[in-house]
């Protein structure tokens, strides 16, 4: 018996040793394909994610509303507490809200004065959130909506209050959206009051950094921090969150929108930014004679 | 359908098919959104291990690679790396201690901890030659000794849970073909 297993390893150790080779030559060779082509392999992840997640959604909704479930259960214990808690900070609300009404119809009435129009095109498509990313080393969400509801590449994401993310990864009846949290994200924008352009970019926490600010000293915690538009990608104006310095002094954004739980996302139609790029025949200096001009000195 | 029959064979590895589905599962589900401080153990490099020291013929190199392959898809990770050393690592491992029904299952667990280390150092360090952005490095060691931790885990699970064991020396020889 031994001495028959001996023979068949001495035909079968080879050829697996081969097969083995194949298979791992094979799974590097995509590997390598990835990092020198990464659009096309990152397509033909959207197109396989495309086709398997929403098969699984059925599972996926109960699953996840049932866990969901038995967190919430617990907030049910402290239910007349919280209840208390609630009623008194509605009597504060409703104080802020008839200010907020007045101070909207002030608005209203002062665009209409100015005659404002306000962007017509920004309209939005909403998408419920089917999966995330599944590690913990990408944020990023799955969207219900896809290229079948005209999603593009670079649209921005936000819930009802702030942005969350951009649509990076397209399938027919999906989209992946990167959080502002992923690392590998990078959003042009504009701190208010001060008016200062830095970049938001992701580092896996949940407060982003503010990078390259011009004057770090017009900036304090608790500006407001919105998008500039910048690169005609994005829309401008959109809320991003609240500068905070965290322990080491660094200045970070505080999300405004909801990352505890986020079920649906706006994805904002985007046309790209009109560029000026003719200086304007009547005002300005023909080009050749400025060139002279400073050819002269 | 005993222990060594053909449809027990495919039946078993249509289970570990299911199980990777089912882990892939777990990981897509959008319950956190927030990015957190530790990372979740990497079951489905701790099933392939346990599978391929019991039982190498019920996960074929090629099952392993189309399994890590899809999850490395799923999961968001560089496709094919992680796949490859996974598919390298096991065979290592059904190499050095497959087939043996020795009951020491400390230097089992210390050969699977080295080759998950090995693993994670070569991942990080391809990806780093590469220059692909990566995450931060405490979460690759929290996930690396978490998998660890939860390896004798898997273990019971895999024995007493799907019933994957090894095999006696005797049933091993008339096997010995397919292993």
């Amino acid at each position: 018996m031994a001495k028959d297993r001996s023979q068949r390893e001495d035909y079968a150790g080879p050829l697996r040793r081969l097969f083995l080779g194949v298979i791992v030559l094979c799974l590097l060779g995509i590997f390598l394909v990835w990092r020198i082509d990464s659009p096309r392999v990152e397509r033909f992840r959207a197109q396989v994610t495309d086709a398997i997640v929403p098969n699984l959604d059925w599972m996926m909704a109960p699953v996840t509303g049932t866990v969901n479930l038995l967190r919430d259960f617990q907030s049910y214990q402290r239910l007349s507490e919280q209840n208390r808690e609630l009623r008194s900070e509605l009597r504060q609300m409703q104080a802020w809200k008839e200010a907020a009404l007045q101070l909207e119809q002030e608005n209203a009435r002062l665009l209409d004065l100015n005659n404002v129009r306000l962007d017509p095109r920004l309209t939005y498509v909403t998408g419920v959130v089917m999966a995330d990313s599944g590690s913990p080393f990408r944020q990023s969400v799955l969207l219900n909506v896809g290229a079948r509801d005209g999603i593009v590449d670079g649209w921005a994401a936000m819930d009802g209050i702030g942005l969350v993310g951009r649509i990076s990864g397209v399938g027919q009846t999906t989209s992946r959206v990167i959080l502002l949290t992923d690392a590998n994200s990078r959003i042009p924008s504009t701190v208010q009051p001060s008016g200062q352009t830095a970049l938001i970019a992701g580092d896996n926490t949940a407060a982003p950094i503010v990078d390259f600010i011009e004057n770090p000293d017009l900036v304090r915690p608790g500006d407001r921090v919105i998008t500039s538009g910048d690169g005609g990608v994005f829309p401008a104006g959109i809320l991003i969150g609240q500068v905070a310095a965290d322990r080491t002094g660094r200045l970070r954004v505080r999300l405004s929108a909801d990352y505890e739980r986020l079920e649906f996302l706006r994805v904002l139609r985007h046309h790209g930014t009109e560029e000026i790029t003719d200086p304007g025949g009547l005002v300005a200096a023909p080009q050749a004679s400025i060139a002279q001009g400073i050819d002269d000195e | 359908m005993n222990d060594l029959s053909v449809s027990y064979l495919w039946f078993m590895r249509g289970v570990y098919l299911t199980l990777a589905t089912g882990i892939i599962f777990l990981h897509l589900l959008p319950l956190n959104t927030q990015p957190g401080q530790w990372a979740p153990p990497d079951l489905l490099m701790a099933f392939s291990f346990a599978w391929a020291l019991r039982r190498p013929d019920f996960v074929p190199a090629l099952l392993i690679a189309g399994v890590m392959l899809v999850g490395d898809l799923m999961l968001q990770r560089p496709p094919g790396l992680l796949a490859a050393l996974v598919v390298l690592g096991s065979e290592y491992l059904k190499n050095r201690l497959g087939g043996l029904s020795d009951a020491n299952f400390v230097g089992e667990w210390a050969t699977v901890a080295f080759t998950v280390a090995i693993i994670t150092v070569l991942y990080r360090m391809v990806l780093g030659v590469l220059a692909v952005n990566q995450g931060p490095l405490t979460l690759t060691v929290v996930q690396m000794i978490a998998t660890i931790i939860a390896y004798p885990l898997v273990v019971i699970v895999t024995q007493w849970g799907f019933g994957v064991r090894k095999l006696a020396p005797s049933e091993a020889d008339t096997l010995g073909a397919r292993i």
